[in-house]
């Protein structure tokens, strides 16, 4: 097996007093595609933003390659090479395309491998080359995700996090954001973990899955497997 | 990418030009007015409000914080440097600095916690809002409703005790200029950068890697600190200490004419605070005496009629002036 990239470690964790995740551990490989998916309120955004450091953490470590981050602040931990693509987009409207990717090289690494990573950037999405003077605001919704993707992808990381990127998305661009998830890795070796209320189309792209409710991991494996899971095709309608 | 960076926000030489001659307009502005004392008076008060908003600008238009504590650090300035001269015949030239550096401190102690528990936007505002009237009490508890007066002292250039008010003026005209230069300064700089990025979005500021509350709270203190020098000049203006100097209502004022100007628009910040300030005095000259009250009914309908008309501020109306002039294409940046 791969190299173990992000470990969840019984992780229980929350907003302040309230109290979301419950003893979540979960494992990402390198070069793997792992689903996150779930109802809405099950804690998929909290797990993500735990391991970005976003959140108040009761118990449990997030280790990162190896590395236990558990301390370190959220600005640290993109140093270690690590980005979130945050649920709803969350451009920076006002700033240019060009701006916002950026915005996205902050670290060493990111900005001495600038040049290369925008390369990257635009040969992935030739639309934002195009239009890299245009006010990001202005953007339509699928090239704002495209925007949102290609920013966090400035940062250089090796693993991207990515909270629900086909939110709010016409169906067809939604099958256009399945594929560059599957792209990014193929092409350009990211290590994938992906929160999704597309439960056929995530489990379809990932090679093992997690599915949290309630706070609590109560399924896992591969993918392919729990595409025929019975009582999950039930509860998520996956006809 | 140092270079791409640097490239893209150098200052350009058109701002430096514009700098340089919105200084000879400052500064040529008195022999205007014939050196009335009373014209000139009023100059300084708009400079001051002026230079109050460009630093508020910092922490309002950049960072995108509805600071209403303005005339907190300001007074905190004041009463330093007033206190220290008063009762130790210490120059202001000093006492500003030790006045902006409690004010900085004042600023730490209350933006640590602030921005390290997440309070923003409106509860931001409020609290900032408290802030001033919690120093006015602790004011108020040390050393009563007296007013103490700073008495004339010579030499005049040491203890900034003039008879006239155009060297007032021009001091804090020079602040006006010198906040402006800050301003631009950080504006082209990676903490302007952060700052818009935070302004914009601070959670995807966070997930970018930057550490939002460290760059939140440098543009706090900067501004904190500016505030606090311009109050150490104003207190050799005035003259007079008291817990008065705290002033919500100016708090608040600082930041509607920062609105006005158009959020993180310098230009557009200095200017809505020369026309509203000059606005709301000729309104007290002209009406206010004979229905008191009345000019800042009026100066309420025309904040209301701006907020209608020109959301975006003064900041939009200098673009269009500016694009008209120049024949130039739509600003690629704003």
């Amino acid at each position: 097996m791969a190299r173990e990239v992000l470990v969840l470690d019984k992780i229980n964790a929350g907003y302040g007093e309230f109290h979301v995740l419950f003893d979540v551990s979960l494992k990402v490989h390198e070069g793997e595609i792992v689903a996150l998916v779930g109802p809405n309120g099950a804690g998929k955004t909290t797990t993500l933003r735990t391991i970005m450091g976003m959140t108040t953490l009761y118990s449990g470590k997030v280790l990162l390659n190896g590395k236990d981050v558990t301390k370190i602040p959220t600005h640290k931990r993109i140093e270690l090479g690590i980005t979130m693509v945050p649920e709803g987009r969350r451009i920076f409207k006002t700033l240019t395309v060009y701006e916002n990717l950026l915005a996205g090289a902050l670290t060493k690494k990111a900005q001495q491998r600038f040049q290369e990573n925008l390369e990257l950037v635009f040969n992935f999405f030739p639309k934002l080359r195009e239009r890299r003077n245009q006010i990001a605001g202005t953007l339509s919704g699928g090239e704002a995700q495209m925007l949102a993707i290609a920013r966090a992808l400035m940062s250089d990381p090796d693993i991207l996090l990515l909270d629900e990127p086909s939110l709010g998305l016409a169906p067809k661009i939604v099958i256009q954001v399945f594929d560059i998830v599957k792209k990014l890795r193929e092409e350009a070796d990211k290590t994938i973990l992906l929160v999704e209320q597309h439960v056929k189309h995530s489990l379809e792209v990932a090679d093992r899955a997690y599915v949290l409710e309630q706070g609590k991991i109560v399924l896992e494996g591969e993918a392919k497997q729990l595409l025929t899971d019975e009582r999950l095709r039930k509860a998520y309608l996956i006809l | 990418m140092p270079g791409v960076l640097a490239k893209k926000l150098a200052l350009t030489k058109e701002r430096l030009y514009g700098l340089i001659g919105l200084a000879i307009v400052l500064a040529l502005v008195p022999v205007f007015l014939g050196f009335n004392f009373y014209y000139v008076l009023l100059a300084t008060n708009v400079m001051l409000a002026a230079s109050l908003v460009a630093a508020w600008n910092i922490i309002g238009g950049y960072a995108g914080q509805l600071d209403l504590a303005a005339s907190a650090y300001m007074a905190l300035g004041a009463v330093v440097t007033g206190h220290l001269l008063a009762s130790y015949g210490l120059t202001p030239w000093i006492g500003m600095f030790l006045g902006a550096g409690l004010a900085v401190t004042v600023a730490v102690l209350v933006g640590y916690p602030t921005f390290r528990f997440g309070i923003k936007e409106v509860w931001y505002a409020l609290l900032t809002s408290a802030l001033v009237v919690i120093l006015m009490r602790i004011y108020y508890l040390i050393y009563g409703s007296f007013e103490t007066y700073i008495p004339h002292m010579e030499p005049e250039w040491l203890y900034l005790s003039f008879r006239r008010y155009e060297v007032y003026y021009y001091l804090l005209a020079a602040m006006v200029v010198i906040i402006i230069w800050i301003n631009l300064k950080i504006k082209s700089s990676k903490l302007g950068y952060y700052l818009a990025a935070i302004r914009e979005d601070e959670l995807a500021a966070e997930a970018l890697g930057i550490d939002v509350r460290r760059y939140k709270l440098y543009a706090l203190m900067i501004y904190a600190a500016l505030a606090g020098i311009i109050g150490g000049i104003y207190i050799t203006l005035t003259g007079i200490l008291s817990y008065r100097l705290f002033d919500p209502w100016l708090g608040i004022v600082t930041a509607v004419m920062g609105i006005v100007g158009g959020l993180g628009s310098i230009e557009g910040a200095v200017l809505a605070a020369v026309i509203l300030r000059s606005l709301e005095e000729y309104l007290r000259g002209a009406i206010g005496a004979t229905y008191p009250g009345s000019h800042l009914l009026v100066y309420g309908l025309i904040l209301i009629i701006v907020g209608v008309l020109k959301p975006e501020g003064l900041a939009s109306l200098i673009r269009y002036v500016k694009n008209k002039l120049f024949y130039r294409k739509r600003e690629e940046v704003k």
